[in-house]
């Protein structure tokens, strides 16, 4: 019994047992930040970094992303009772006009997985939406997403609403683009705070974003 | 002797040279033109006309015969009515439920419309060959598959020497998508891969049957390449294993498909795949394919050198003007130029067939398509 084997069992994708191997390393006394840093992040970081290269696809990304989810369900109550706070809150969504998520989904399991809260306000969403649900769960980054060239322009327009209600709601939320047709030279175009090629990188730049 | 139109198709997918480079526009449901930016188009080159649909749900556009001659275009599509053929209903403006039970979503509130499959019978639970078997199950014998197509034939006969070429009416991986919902259907592959390839089965079965309709219609001395295809590729990489998962688990599917369709007819597979196709492409040779669509050239690994120098003996490709940055938002002076390098580089020896990296989407100006047609026509071969 270690907390090895919960990181290797999120790389075998074996979310159905990884509960218990969670819950046994708890019963064990692990320490529950140990659990979730050495077992479930850096697993799903590893995941994401052989996504990255190339050598693991969307299928086991998902896969260790379910696996990652089953762990967490079993620590979440007890990170609550030890004063555990999400290292972020994130509002994602793919912008109006555009129903494709399965990109924008990834991200959020990822962010989920790396210790962020994530609200995810599916496809076709309104640049307000965003702000308004942002600002009621005190958010730190919104993270729109856009398959369709015609998506750009309604990044673009989110990315400038945010801003807009930064200045006139006082509010200080970042926000982030993403998907095929962006690069980071279109997000500094527009103004955006962060780009991620893909989604271990947008996770990367959005725990820079929160740090 | 002046080439037809037939003609110099296949000489491009032979690797031979013709006397200008092949042009397409409309042959396939993944090389035309969404409505808005054909209606500009037609109104820019004068030539009015009440548009033709050929999709609602992709918001594709059937160019006119004039449209086509203006632009050289060789290619002929042979498709089911509405694309896809079979019986859906519309329920309200903005939902669509197919023949094969799959709920499509329109988005709202912006100009450019368009939907996704967004539920399906096979949605949620565990995927099991008897939640298959239980399906209710789209006749491949429909007549709407057919209707009209003898005719269509004829009429593309009687005005010229076209490729004719043939639309399989339906996907293996993308249906699995739509009935089974991306993400799940995607973890199948681990999960329930028995099931996963038994669904693969049927939806192969299924497009092969209608698709033999449909070749039986047409005559098949008539068919001279067949479409199909779905994406194994992102913008970046792989949506899944090109070995592991496509090559041990997809690929015989396929290669069903389109060896059954190939031997009917003898026509060429022209196979589309969206995104970065590269680490697949062994795999598509494999299995028979000649020609690649749409040739994301903007995607990993997908610069035309690169595919004309490790693939170009052996691969036509059909595509390769970038539809993400170059047509919608450069001028017509860089879509010229890009549209004279592709020439030059895919079709160096035959082997390029010039058209957009997928349909021509809606913010396209017609001064860019114009040019992108006019460096195709203006082509001649020394």
């Amino acid at each position: 019994m270690a907390v090895e084997d919960i990181f290797d069992a999120v790389l075998a994708y074996q979310d159905d047992e990884i509960g218990a191997l969670t819950q046994a390393e708890i019963d064990a006394g692990t320490d529950v930040r140990m659990i979730l840093d050495d077992g479930l992040i850096a697993a799903l970081d590893l995941v994401g970094e052989k996504f990255s290269m190339g050598t693991l696809f969307v299928p086991e990304m998902l896969l260790a992303a379910d696996a990652v989810q089953a762990g967490l369900e079993v620590l979440r109550p007890l990170l609550v009772d030890t004063g555990f706070q999400p290292i972020g809150t994130v509002v994602l969504g793919t912008v109006k006009g555009d129903l494709h998520d399965i990109g924008k989904n990834l991200v959020g399991m990822m962010l989920e997985g790396a210790g962020f809260r994530v609200i995810d306000l599916g496809t076709d969403v309104d640049p307000a939406r965003f702000i308004d649900v942002a600002q009621e769960n005190e958010a730190d980054l919104i993270a729109v997403s856009g398959l369709l060239t015609t998506s750009m322009p309604e990044i673009e327009r989110a990315v400038a609403a945010v801003h807009d209600a930064n200045r006139s709601r006082n509010l200080n939320v970042k926000v982030m683009v993403g998907g095929p047709p962006v690069n980071q030279l279109f997000a500094d175009r527009i103004g955006a705070d962060g780009y991620g090629l893909d989604a271990p990188a947008a996770v990367e730049r959005a725990r820079q974003l929160v740090a | 002797m002046a080439w037809t139109s037939r003609e110099r198709v296949l000489a491009a997918v032979n690797h031979e040279q013709p006397d200008r480079v092949a042009i397409d526009l409309g042959g396939s449901g993944a090389s035309s033109i969404v409505i808005d930016a054909y209606d500009r188009l037609k109104h820019h080159l004068g030539l009015e006309h009440e548009t033709t649909v050929m999709s609602r749900l992709n918001h594709l556009a059937q160019p006119d015969e004039s449209v086509l001659r203006r632009f050289g275009v060789d290619t002929r599509p042979i498709s089911a009515r509405g694309r896809r053929g079979g019986s859906g209903r519309w329920v309200d403006e903005l939902t669509f439920i197919d023949h094969f039970g799959v709920t499509f979503k329109g988005t709202t509130g912006t100009d450019d419309k368009h939907f996704l499959y967004k539920d399906g019978p096979l949605h949620g639970g565990e995927l099991t060959e008897d939640r298959i078997d239980a399906m209710a199950w789209p006749d491949p014998d429909d007549p709407s598959m057919t209707d009209g197509i003898k005719d269509q034939v004829a009429r593309y006969k009687a005005a010229g020497d076209y490729c004719l070429v043939l639309n399989v009416p339906d996907q293996v991986i993308h249906r699995a998508y739509a009935l089974r919902g991306m993400t799940d259907f995607l973890k199948d592959f681990y999960r329930a891969p028995e099931a996963a390839c038994y669904l693969m089965d049927r939806l192969a079965d299924y497009n092969i049957r209608a698709s033999e309709n449909m070749i039986r219609e047409a005559g098949a001395e008539n068919i001279d390449v067949i479409f199909f295809g779905e994406d194994l590729g992102t913008q970046d990489g792989c949506m899944f294993d090109p070995d592991a998962t496509y090559g041990r688990l997809i690929k015989p599917r396929h290669e069903r498909i389109i060896q059954t369709l190939k031997s009917l007819t003898g026509g060429k597979s022209l196979f589309h795949c969206c995104g970065s196709a590269y680490l697949f492409l062994d795999h598509l040779i494999d299995i028979g394919v000649d020609i690649l669509n749409p040739v994301q050239v903007n995607a990993k690994n997908m610069e035309p050198e690169r595919l004309k120098g490790e693939f170009g003996d052996r691969l036509a490709f059909w595509g390769g003007i970038d539809t993400q940055d170059l047509l919608p938002h450069q001028s017509a002076d860089a879509v010229r130029a890009e549209a004279e390098r592709c020439i030059e580089i895919f079709g160096k020896q035959g082997g390029y067939i010039l058209n957009a990296v997928h349909n021509i989407q809606f913010e396209v100006p017609p001064e860019n398509i114009v040019a992108m047609y006019d460096a195709g026509v203006n082509h001649r071969y020394r």
